[in-house]
Parts: C-alpha cells; structure tokens; sequence
C-alpha cells in the first residue's frame, strides 16, 4: 500500500521536474505550496491530468490545490483515487493517453 | 475610380523599401539544418521512402518523406509539449534567426516586428493521437485501459489550434508585432511570405519572422490524402524516385513534413545591422481560380505569375530560373507548364525549371517557405538543383525540367517559385540577387 502512495508522488514530483523544472530541493521543502512552484493554472490541470489519466478520475475543483503542500496535495488525491476505485489505490497503471505518434 | 485601380496595379513607387532575405532555416526530410539540405537538392539525392509502419498497416504501399531524427534536443523547454509542427518550425525559427545574427528579444523594437506562419493543417498529430485515445481506449467499453471518456488532455486546444505555432514563436522570441497564420492549403506558407512582404514595402513593420510548417504524416491524414487518388505509386525499382514531376511516367507526389523559416527585413534596417542578405524578394503575385476544389487553372497559375513579375517590375526574359511547383500529378504538371508557356512566350522553353518536390517530398503548408528558402539559396550561389528522376519527356510538359543534375548558373540575377494551392489560390514570388 505505502508503495503505491510512492508511486502516486513520484508521478507528480517527476512531472514538476521534467516539465517545468522545478527544483529539487523545493520541492523536498516540506511548507512549499503548490501556488509557489510556478505553476500557472494551465499548469496546474496539465498536472493533474497525468494522475487522472493513470489512475483514471476526472477532478472537479483544481482550484483548490494550489493552497497545498506537496504531502497535502498526495494525501488529497490519494483519497480521491480510494474514492474513486472501491477504496483501493492502485499499483501500476499505463496511461491512457499516447502524447506522441 | 478606373484611373485608381490601374495605378493601384502598377509598379509600386520606389520610395517604398526594397526587403531582404537576411536568415534562412530549413528542418526538412533532406536535412536538418539549411546546408544539408540544399546540398542533398543539388546532388539530386531523394529523400522518400517507405511510410512509418503505423501507416503502412493500413496502406502497406504508402511512402513518406519524414524528417530524420537529430533534431528533437535542439528543442526549447516551452516547445516540447507542443504539437510536432511546432516543433519543427521552431527549430528551422532558431536556425533563421543566428543565420541573420539577429537577437530576439532585445535588439529591436519588438512591435515593429511580426510573426507570419503558413500552415495546412495545424496539430495533425495532436488531434490523430486525441481521437486514437478517444476511440481505442476511451470510447468503448470494452476496450483495454477503458477510462472515463470525458478524459482528454487538457492542453488538446491550445496544442491543435492553428496559431499555436505564431503564438508559441511571438512568445519565444519576445515578437509584439502582428502575429498571422495563413492556411491556404499547399500555397500558406508562400501567401505568408508574400502578405509578410506586403507589409514591409508599406511600412507596416520592419522585420518578419516567416515559417512554413506541416507534420501530417499520420494515419487519418495518410488515409484521406489516399482517397483523393492524388499520392504517387512506389516504383517498383526505387521507391525513392516515386515522385516524378514532369516525366511522363508519373504517378503523384508523396507526402513529405517540415519547416523553413525566413527572416525578412527592410533594407534600411538590415544595412544598418551591416547585413545584405542572401536575396531581395521583389515580388509578389496571388490569384484565385474561382473553379474549382482541386483541378488546376492554367488562367489562375498564368494571372499570378504575371502579377508577381509586374510587382517586381521585371519581364518575363529577365527570369533565369522557375522553381516550380511540380507536384507531379497528371494534371498538376501539365496545368503548370501551359501556364509558363502562357506567361513566358518564347521564353518559356529557354528558363530552367526545376522541382525539388521529387526529393523532399510535399510538404503542404510549408511547401512554399521550403521552395522559396531553396530558390534564395540559388538565386545566392548561382546554382539550381535538378528535378530529380526525370527520364522520360511527355510531350505535354515540353520546357527544360534540369534533368541532368544541378546545374551552374553563374548570371543568374533574378528566380521565380511558384506555389499552386487547392481550393484554387496560386502564389508566384519573385527573388533577385543582391
């Protein structure tokens, strides 16, 4: 269970990087909020749209993520996945979405 | 009224700028910088092939001209995620602009500059792969990974939509000035350097930015372009020489993606950066067939080309060199010849004409900046590729197609590229040596 909530952060932590480089060392700072990573609202749903696309959820509110922690943010979507697959959070999922041909 | 419509059509009055090619970038299935490709176009060398596999499950005869992998870590960060024809004309923007020595932003009044991109059809591969996710996995209950059809991607708009490419290239480069897309089929990116153009003589701006880009080689494009019988039959030989404009044993073009970028500038404002360019485009002529979707019109073709040159102020035997059109469709090639003879008289069969569309492929909306990026490179060195794989005369297309290979043309002083698209708006822009 504890390696799926990994998964879950390193999927949206390694998408901080590669995207929109932010910065290791913010992110391991634990009072950093999303709103300070310099992600703008486009940002922010192409984010959340990798985590819906794996898990396969459709967010309602994006809005409300950016007052939130990175580990406020895990816990948050990690909930709305349970909620969304019978309590379960599952392991290893492909993506949905092929972005390249 | 009359008196003003006949001067309007006259030769412009000289008070207005002469324009100047002053960068080049070419990203094209012959090469992925300026060099590599005209080098490849004068050694006549092809660079068609078989079509990517994807496509070929479909159509197992489909060839292609893709550009060759080396390209993509040249990509800015903010382009990566942008649909491929943005990335291609990003990286033939970037190559331009240090060919011309021009630092974007910083060293010039950034609305005094514009943004001009001729496109066919924009995010061909974003909305493929968006309706391949929606109908294979999406959609059907029973398809594997099915997920919640609502679920596309969220930058799927600002990815497909015509002007992602002008947007994304005004942001990069800081440009504030007029940011247009023109999507006229096979002439865009010709219309783009000839309304860019348009906009300099009269003083609009000082400088453009102009970029021809397409990347649809894709299923459903493959597919629809299939349909319209108008794609070349793989010879059995050499499936590089498919494409044979002007023999008369051709078949149709082959579909090719690309880029090229031109920077055109005010001469004033270039000579006061100490540059003189590689050319002048003094000219500028466009029509409308009024006629038909696809079929040629050698009225159309012959009322642009004449259009251009009396923009330029030049005659028809001043001209020294024709790069064509040359899709090599049945009617396309004839269609074109006439429509030289018509304009060219007894000229007609004294210019050479070649059509580099044998080696790179079509590359649709960038068909035009990659012709004109090619005539300006021949117009500079006096030199003009051949049209390659042409063997054998049809007695319709009766001119000098340039088959022996490129040839040297040391006097060459002024070009023409032509740019028929369909829908019926022909494209003739002139380019003269410095």
């Amino acid at each position: 269970m504890r390696r799926n909530t990994e998964m879950l952060r390193s999927l949206i932590e390694n998408f901080l990087r590669q995207q929109h480089g932010v910065d290791a060392s913010k992110l391991a700072d634990p009072n950093t909020k999303m709103q300070d990573l310099g992600l703008d609202s486009l940002g922010m749903i192409e984010m959340l749209f990798e985590v819906e696309d794996k898990y396969g959820f459709h967010v309602e509110t994006p809005e409300r993520y950016s007052q939130m922690t990175l580990d406020q943010l895990v816990v948050d979507l990690e909930s709305t996945i349970r909620a969304a697959h019978g309590g379960v959070l599952p392991g290893e999922l492909e993506p949905a979405t092929k972005l390249d041909a | 009224m009359g008196a003003f419509f006949r001067a309007s059509s006259s030769r412009p009055p000289s008070s207005m700028p002469e324009v100047r090619v002053t960068g080049l970038g070419l990203l094209t299935p012959s090469g992925l910088n300026v060099a590599e490709s005209c080098a490849a176009w004068l050694r006549g060398e092809s660079a068609i092939g078989p079509a990517p596999e994807a496509i070929r499950e479909l159509l197992p005869q489909a060839l292609a001209a893709t550009v060759p992998d080396g390209w993509q870590q040249k990509l800015q960060r903010a382009v990566q995620g942008t649909d491929r024809s943005v990335q291609l004309a990003a990286v033939a923007a970037a190559e331009a602009l240090q060919d011309a020595e021009l630092d974007l932003p910083g060293e010039t009044d950034p609305e005094r500059i514009g943004i001009y991109v001729g496109i066919g059809l924009a995010g061909a591969n974003t909305l493929d792969n968006l309706y391949a996710t929606f109908y294979e996995r999406l959609y059907r209950p029973d398809a594997a990974g099915h997920r919640n059809p609502a679920m596309v991607h969220p930058l799927s708009v600002p990815r497909l939509m015509s002007n992602a490419t002008a947007a994304m290239l005004s942001i990069l480069y800081g440009v504030r000035g007029p940011t247009h897309t023109y999507s006229v089929a096979c002439a865009s990116s010709a219309l783009a350097l000839g309304e860019a153009y348009r906009a300099i003589r009269s003083g609009w701006i000082d400088r453009a930015l102009v970029v021809g880009c397409e990347a649809m080689i894709t299923a459903g494009a493959f597919l629809a372009w299939n349909a319209l019988r108008v794609l070349a039959q793989p010879d059995p030989e050499d499936p590089a020489s498919s494409c044979k404009p002007f023999d008369a044993r051709r078949s149709g073009f082959v579909l090719g993606e690309g880029a090229a970028a031109v920077l055109l500038e005010n001469a004033e404002s270039a000579q006061r950066r100490g540059k003189d360019g590689h050319a002048v485009l003094i000219g500028y002529g466009s029509s409308s067939d009024a006629q038909h979707l696809t079929a040629p019109s050698v009225d159309g073709q012959a009322r642009a080309m004449r259009a251009a040159l009396r923009d330029a102020g030049v005659a028809p035997k001043d001209v020294g060199y024709i790069n064509a059109h040359g899709t090599a469709t049945a009617g396309g090639d004839i269609a074109e010849s006439d429509s030289i003879v018509n304009v060219f008289g007894e000229h007609a069969s004294r210019v050479p004409i070649s059509a580099t569309k044998s080696m790179h492929g079509h590359l649709i909306g960038a068909a035009g900046a990659v012709e004109f990026a090619g005539t300006v490179w021949s117009v500079a060195h006096g030199e003009i590729p051949p049209t390659a794989h042409w063997r054998t005369r049809d007695p319709k297309c009766a001119l000098d197609y340039v088959a022996e290979g490129a040839r040297r043309l040391p006097d060459l002083r002024v070009a023409i590229t032509n740019s028929f698209a369909f829908g019926g708006t022909n494209v003739c822009l002139v380019v003269r040596k410095n």
